[in-house]
């Protein structure tokens, strides 16, 4: 199973491995007697985030160790709410062997890592999954001049994929469900994959749609290729936090929720402080004019007016980093406010 | 299970620590409730005293109902016997107290999950098993279109819940006259409309639909499109206690799976034959995801077989089969147009 392990596109291939190390290690083993992670954040000056080492899009460093992405913006939101200063995190490159040891040792205080929230992931490891920032799921790249437009159309076509990997499973179910016939060719490493098919062996190559946007960029001729509309499985993406701390995954939720409540009430970067003045309810009581919905977590309240003067709402994030205004071009899709088609909700601030 | 025991005690210690004023009593609750869910032989759930489609009393003891089922579906996972349940019908004013004092396991009652009850009641909220939001109903009468022509029309509303919060929140934005009329609780609430001491009443149109169908008349009563919030509805745990918040939350994705895999009852028998590997991790064939949960590891394929997927019980309570008519709605599947979603059996 090792051999997975580099590729950050298939983070939970590696799953049942890094299970194993979790029950070795006795996920109860550093919960003891730790301090309240917000207060220990508080003293230490620093949010410290387990990140992907390198993801395009959710969480990269450039050459000055600056790091970018989604994931990237959600611990910086927590420092904003925390510290009122984004520069207040700490970045610690995890991979997907050591991503979940880490947090269980507490060398992390969270891990917003790309990692698919799954019922064994959820029983466990000790964690709690905090809200889904990002519903990945598989799906389907094909060349343009193929001419398909929905993976419907792929029967009898040849499908590049990674040997082992869920990706595998999901594709055979759904060629069989939907009675389409379906030829696949496998290969150990998902780089193995991309280059198969854009050397021709395959008609498409699948895994997680935020993958195929990240690979679509390293192609020779990024316009020559399509992402279908279609996604065949679910990889609802979500940070995670230890249990036994029900305040520090309050503040996770809530920074998320946030964001969306942000998005949703038309809250902005560039508009935050003339929203300050505004009469809407929903708006005071997410900038803190009203309530004192900060202090009960533990924070400032106006850790919602901080999140987003530092970082924007959720739909700024999004855009910036893998929507419209970034390189990856990804479409909102699922990742949509509820009120536009899409999955993304939060519960009210109130 | 040594290991649950560890982990259970080191969530009672880090709750107790962080706990602060408002969950001292909770932290003291908190923690192994399955265990005594175990010993007592049945699961407490809070519920509504009332509540055509969620929870309705039919006598002698029984309950109908999207919560009675959810209830239902935790003791057929705990017990295989969905009827080791005993049912707490609990007013909003003391709802969250009872749940931390103990007198119930769960709390499932159309409760609101918000910030404020979330973190400074100190409870924890499950999966959102009902998306719901705030509405109003107006008698014919009144020739009101719209929420935005309530204004000095008397709107009967119980007071203390969020819902009087919205009703004066949509009044204030939109410069509505108010002509509240405050009752204690939802019984004298309906009771307030239905004597005619006011013409509109305000909840979650989810409530709206249900008494409109008490009615003798309900053609006489329209639910005006406007929904003014978002009233998102899950169950409620003290804190403190991941172990049982699990069994709570993987309660109601199973549910949610099970129909987004086609899997009801009518299909169960069918469906142990499956290779899809998900059905069969779902059902219990595979993996041990149940006695990691501290449940045995056909625990789903219990909750299907007594109870039904989520659509069924949705169906069955709220929808074409049952006089309340609802459509899903929002509460479709993600993959049908709605949020319903749960993340994978895996």
């Amino acid at each position: 199973m090792t051999r997975f392990a580099l590729h950050p596109l298939a983070p939970r291939i590696l799953a049942g491995a890094a299970l194993a190390a979790a029950v070795l290690a006795g996920p109860a083993v550093a919960q003891q007697t730790r301090m309240p992670t917000l207060e220990l954040v508080k003293q230490r000056g620093q949010v410290i985030c387990g990140a992907n080492v390198g993801l395009p899009g959710f969480s990269v460093p450039d050459q000055q160790g600056n790091w970018t992405g989604m994931d990237v913006d959600y611990c910086r939101a927590i420092a904003a709410a925390i510290f009122n200063d984004p520069s207040k995190a700490r970045f610690i490159p995890t991979s997907s062997v050591n991503r979940f040891t880490s947090l269980q040792s507490g060398e992390i205080d969270i891990l917003p890592r790309n990692v698919t929230w799954t019922s064994s992931r959820d029983s466990s490891l000790g964690f709690n999954f905090a809200p889904i920032n990002y519903y990945d799921g598989q799906g389907f790249m094909v060349r343009k001049s193929a001419g398909a437009k929905s993976a419907k159309d792929l029967s009898g076509a040849t499908i590049c994929v990674n040997q082992g990997s869920t990706s595998e499973l999901n594709l055979a179910d759904y060629f069989r469900t939907n009675n389409m016939q379906l030829k696949v060719v496998s290969f150990p490493s998902g780089e193995e994959s991309v280059k198969a098919y854009e050397g021709g062996r395959c008609d498409s190559f699948t895994t997680d749609m935020s993958g195929l946007y990240a690979e679509r960029l390293k192609m020779a001729n990024v316009a020559d290729h399509v992402i279908l509309p279609e996604i065949i499985s679910k990889e609802p993406l979500a940070p995670a936090v230890r249990h036994g701390d029900d305040q520090w995954y309050d503040i996770v939720k809530w920074v998320h929720f946030a964001m969306i409540t942000a998005e949703e009430f038309g809250v902005t970067k560039a508009n935050v402080d003339e929203q300050l003045k505004s009469t809407n309810p929903d708006v005071r009581r997410l900038l803190g004019v009203e309530g004192k919905h900060g202090e009960a977590l533990g924070l400032g309240n106006d850790w919602g007016y901080r999140i987003i003067k530092h970082i924007g709402n959720y739909g700024e994030s999004f855009h910036r980093n893998v929507g419209a205004g970034s390189r990856l071009q990804i479409t909102r899709g699922v990742n949509e406010l509820w009120t536009k088609g899409g999955l993304q909700y939060a519960p009210p601030i109130r | 299970m040594g290991m649950m025991g560890r982990t259970l005690a080191a969530a009672a210690l880090a709750a107790a620590v962080i706990a602060g004023v408002a969950a001292a009593p909770a932290a003291a609750q908190g923690g192994g409730t399955l265990a005594k869910v175990k010993q007592r032989g049945m699961v407490a759930c809070g519920i509504n005293m009332s509540l055509a489609g969620f929870a309705f009393p039919l006598g002698n003891g029984r309950w109908s109902g999207m919560n009675i089922d959810y209830c239902r579906a935790l003791a057929a996972a705990v017990f295989d016997d969905p009827d080791k349940v005993s049912f707490v019908p609990v007013s909003i004013a003391d709802m969250l107290d009872k749940l931390k004092a103990g007198d119930f396991d769960v709390l499932v009652r159309n409760v609101t999950w918000t910030s404020s009850r979330e973190v400074e009641s100190a409870v924890s909220f499950g999966p959102v098993n009902f998306f719901d939001g705030q509405g109003f109903m107006v008698k014919n009468a009144r020739r009101a279109l719209s929420a935005r022509n309530l204004t000095n029309v008397p709107v009967c509303v119980t007071g203390g819940s969020t819902t009087e919060l919205n009703l004066k929140d949509y009044f204030r934005v939109n410069a509505l006259q108010a002509r509240f009329v405050v009752l204690p609780d939802w019984e004298q609430t309906t009771s307030a409309y239905a004597s005619g001491k006011c013409d509109a009443i305000t909840t979650d149109v989810s409530g709206l639909h249900a008494l409109r169908a008490t009615f003798d008349a309900p053609d006489e009563h329209t639910i005006l499109p406007q929904v003014i919030s978002k009233e998102p509805l899950a169950p409620v745990v003290r804190q403190g206690d991941d172990q049982w918040l699990q069994i709570i939350r993987w309660t109601h994705y199973a549910m949610v799976t099970a129909e987004d895999l086609g899997i009801s009852r009518a299909t169960l028998d069918e469906q142990m034959k499956s290779a899809n590997p998900e059905v069969r991790r779902i059902l219990g064939l595979e993996g041990k995801q149940g006695e990691i949960l501290g449940l045995t590891n056909e625990w789903a394929r219990r909750i299907i077989r007594h109870v039904g997927n989520y659509g069924d019980s949705f169906e069955r309570n709220l929808g074409r089969a049952s006089p309340l008519r609802f459509n899903r709605g929002l509460n479709a599947l993600w993959s049908q147009g709605g949020l319903q979603y749960a993340p994978p059996f895996r």
